[in-house]
């Protein structure tokens, strides 16, 4: 099966948790949500985290499925404004 | 003007970045950190930004508060890094032709600001620190983010 190359960013907590990047081989046709189960299974009560994705900036669904080059960026919920 | 800064922030700049001669009225809102939350002690506060996206999302939200209200300009300011207590971590200001719609305006932006743009805050306590948001469980909540129809 072909395989696409994708990278992933990571913040605030979760870049705690995970690191600042990394580099992640998918089988095509992988969702989002599938990768961040993958994720969140190397670090433990990660998986009950609330999570958003955006790719290539743009908030995107879990539902999403990854293509060649995908930028991809996991947040924990935002906590911006006072 | 949209920025992301790790200097304090000057709430008279951005003031001025929204001054238009049509506009009757001008609404600053400045969110300052607290020293207490949630019943505890804050010593340190620090902010966190996908800085790309969070400005292309402070836009987009600003083109979205145009497109609901009747506003002159609007602009958008979030500090990132070590923010003191007391000092002020985001500035909005929006102009308007009446203050209906400046002060509606404001208020919608701020709260979406807080539901959107990636950003983080982590807070110092003495011995620990938390990030905001990160310790929630359930999932995120879905709403509709961009009504594109003026008026309430």
């Amino acid at each position: 099966m072909k395989t696409l190359q994708i990278e992933v960013c990571f913040f605030a907590a979760l870049r705690e948790r995970l690191g600042e990047r990394t580099m992640r081989a998918v089988p095509r046709g992988t969702t989002l949500a599938a990768l961040w189960r993958a994720l969140a299974a190397e670090a433990p009560g990660l998986e009950r985290l609330p999570v958003r994705f955006a790719v290539r900036e743009r908030y995107v669904e879990p539902s999403y499925v990854l293509r060649a080059g995908d930028s991809v960026a996991i947040f924990p919920p935002v906590s911006g404004g006072a | 003007m949209f920025q992301i800064s790790a200097e304090p922030l000057d709430a008279a700049r951005v003031m001025a970045a929204v001054r238009d001669p049509a506009a009757g009225a001008v609404v600053v809102f400045t969110g300052t950190t607290r020293r207490t939350n949630a019943g505890r002690r804050v010593v340190k506060l620090e902010y966190e930004a996908h800085e790309r996206m969070a400005l292309t999302e402070m836009r987009r939200l600003a083109a979205a508060a145009k497109r609901r209200w009747r506003l002159r300009k609007v602009a958008m300011v979030h500090r990132i890094g070590v923010v003191p207590v007391g000092e002020p971590s985001v500035v909005i200001a929006v102009s308007a032709g009446h203050r209906d719609e400046a002060f509606l305006a404001g208020r919608w932006l701020i709260d979406r600001l807080k539901e959107i743009v990636p950003i983080w805050k982590k807070e110092h306590y003495r011995g620990g620190a938390v990030w905001i948001g990160a310790q929630q469980g359930g999932p995120p909540r879905r709403r509709a983010i961009y009504p594109a129809r003026r008026g309430r």
